[in-house]
């Protein structure tokens, strides 16, 4: 892919170093223990932390928002743990997954995810089969939280919409989704 | 002196792993651990998934789950690491980061509820190690589990990052071993000790999630252990359901068991196997518990 200066987003990078993790970005020597240590690398080249950083300082909106990869992240931490620098990798990553969450780009079973707890206030609610195996198991019946209330919560925040504005993978060929 | 905690289960223990909540309950009752099970728990939610959907929702709706606790004035027990992760990035985020406690609580009031941060949120496994110790444990031990050698799985969330959980070194821990020493069983160690069991990445990148289980197993299987034990259901559920379907996907014949802690420990507090309700399980621990029997 040809780089042209569209493809440069001046603005971005502030919006990764004003956030609380992300003011470590700046730190980053591109030295690549990142890369070196990440699990998921090991097996698929396609996730390079090293490279989502490099992209992030460079401005490249597209490369990093707007890629499929920074899903492959398993945030296990090991990067942040190991970085020479001091950079919070893993929790770039967050804040990038959260840029491409606001256009709509996440995984679809994130979404299913996110409407189990919207309705059942929790992602793995309990079903007929498994509170008549509770029983027999003598485990106590647990009340859990009114699920109103934890959609009041999400409400306020916004999320509900949020969960709701994904894109199918129609759309996002048309919004331009870069695979690499 | 005994403690009490407000026992935060989670999703995925009681609701599709309920026999490892039996395990857990009667080890902790045989250690004179007082747990209370609160009314209003919600899910953590997920710190893999949430956080990169929204992390402002992520940390309302795990602090919400904190204020519940605060409220019965407990300390929050997980027994899940993904819980634990999310609840103490939660209260370690609210206590660092200048003006989000007062955003989180204008959030809260809605639903009547407010974040102090009066409450600590610990592990089982510093439940275990810290406030119980392995002497404790081993003086509950009636059936000691010599010659059973063990292969621990600490798994991420519970170790990083460090300076937000803090509860043990992040690549040179210990405090697992040492529990497992305290049943009478040897820790093995093996090469990957501390790869990532992949559920992250299950949802979206199958290969490289068996590829990482395989990996694991492959080293666990070459250190010659009789079992893999972990301190967490995901960790559970990538090495048991996810080991019997790389032997499909891969053509492997991996049969090693995995044993949550709470079930090693209760065998060698001398509970029977048919109480801690192993067909639940893909891999059947039938050989290593007919070793135990021997013993």
């Amino acid at each position: 892919m040809v780089e042209t200066s569209s493809s440069i987003d001046s603005r971005f990078r502030s919006l990764i170093t004003e956030t609380h993790e992300g003011e470590t970005l700046n730190l980053c020597y591109q030295c690549s223990t990142c890369s070196g240590c990440c699990p998921v690398f090991r097996y698929n080249s396609q996730f390079n932390p090293r490279r989502i950083i490099e992209n992030t300082l460079l401005g490249k909106r597209d490369r990093t928002v707007k890629s499929p990869e920074i899903w492959l992240c398993t945030v296990c931490h090991t990067c942040t743990e190991k970085c020479p620098q001091g950079v919070k990798v893993s929790e770039i990553i967050i804040e990038l997954k959260n840029l491409s969450s606001k256009e709509g780009l996440f995984p679809a079973h994130l979404q299913e995810e996110a409407k189990a707890l919207l309705e059942f206030g929790m992602v793995s609610p309990p079903t007929k089969a498994i509170l008549s195996r509770r029983e027999k198991l003598k485990l106590p019946v647990i009340e859990n939280a009114p699920p109103e209330e934890i959609r009041t919560l999400t409400s306020a925040t916004g999320f509900d919409k949020l969960v709701e504005g994904r894109k199918s993978a129609e759309e996002t060929q048309e919004t331009g989704v870069v695979e690499e | 002196m005994s403690r009490e905690y407000a026992l935060f289960l989670g999703c995925t223990i009681p609701n599709r792993l309920p026999h490892l909540e039996v395990s857990t309950r009667m080890i902790l009752k045989n250690l004179d651990v007082n747990v209370r099970d609160l009314p209003g728990f919600a899910c953590c939610p997920d710190p893999v998934g949430f956080s990169a959907l929204d992390r402002f929702t992520w940390i309302v709706l795990a602090s919400r789950n904190l204020a519940v606790a605060e409220e019965a004035g407990l300390d929050v027990l997980t027994l899940c690491s993904g819980c634990f992760e999310t609840l103490k990035t939660a209260d370690y985020v609210l206590r660092n980061e200048n003006g989000l406690k007062e955003k989180v609580n204008e959030a809260l009031a809605k639903v009547g509820k407010e974040y102090k941060g009066t409450v600590e949120v610990r592990h089982l496994l510093q439940v275990l190690y810290e406030d119980v110790g392995p002497e404790k444990i081993e003086s509950t031990v009636e059936k000691p589990l010599k010659r059973i050698k063990v292969a621990v799985h600490y798994g991420c969330h519970v170790l990083r990052p460090s300076e937000v959980l803090q509860v043990d070194d992040p690549f040179n821990p210990t405090s697992f071993e040492s529990i497992v020493k305290a049943t009478g069983a040897t820790p093995v160690d093996y090469l990957k000790k501390f790869l990532c069991c992949g559920v992250g990445v299950r949802s979206v990148d199958e290969d490289t999630t068996n590829r990482m289980i395989e990996e694991k197993l492959r080293y666990v299987r070459m250190s010659g252990a009789d079992l893999l034990c972990v301190i967490c259901p995901f960790c559970l559920i990538q090495y048991d359901i996810g080991q019997f379907q790389i032997n499909k996907a891969l053509g492997t014949d991996y049969h090693i068991p995995v044993l949550y802690y709470p079930h090693l420990l209760a065998l060698a507090q001398g509970v029977s196997p048919d109480e801690l309700h192993f067909k639940f399980q893909r891999i059947k621990p039938d050989a290593v518990l007919e070793k135990i029997e021997k013993l």
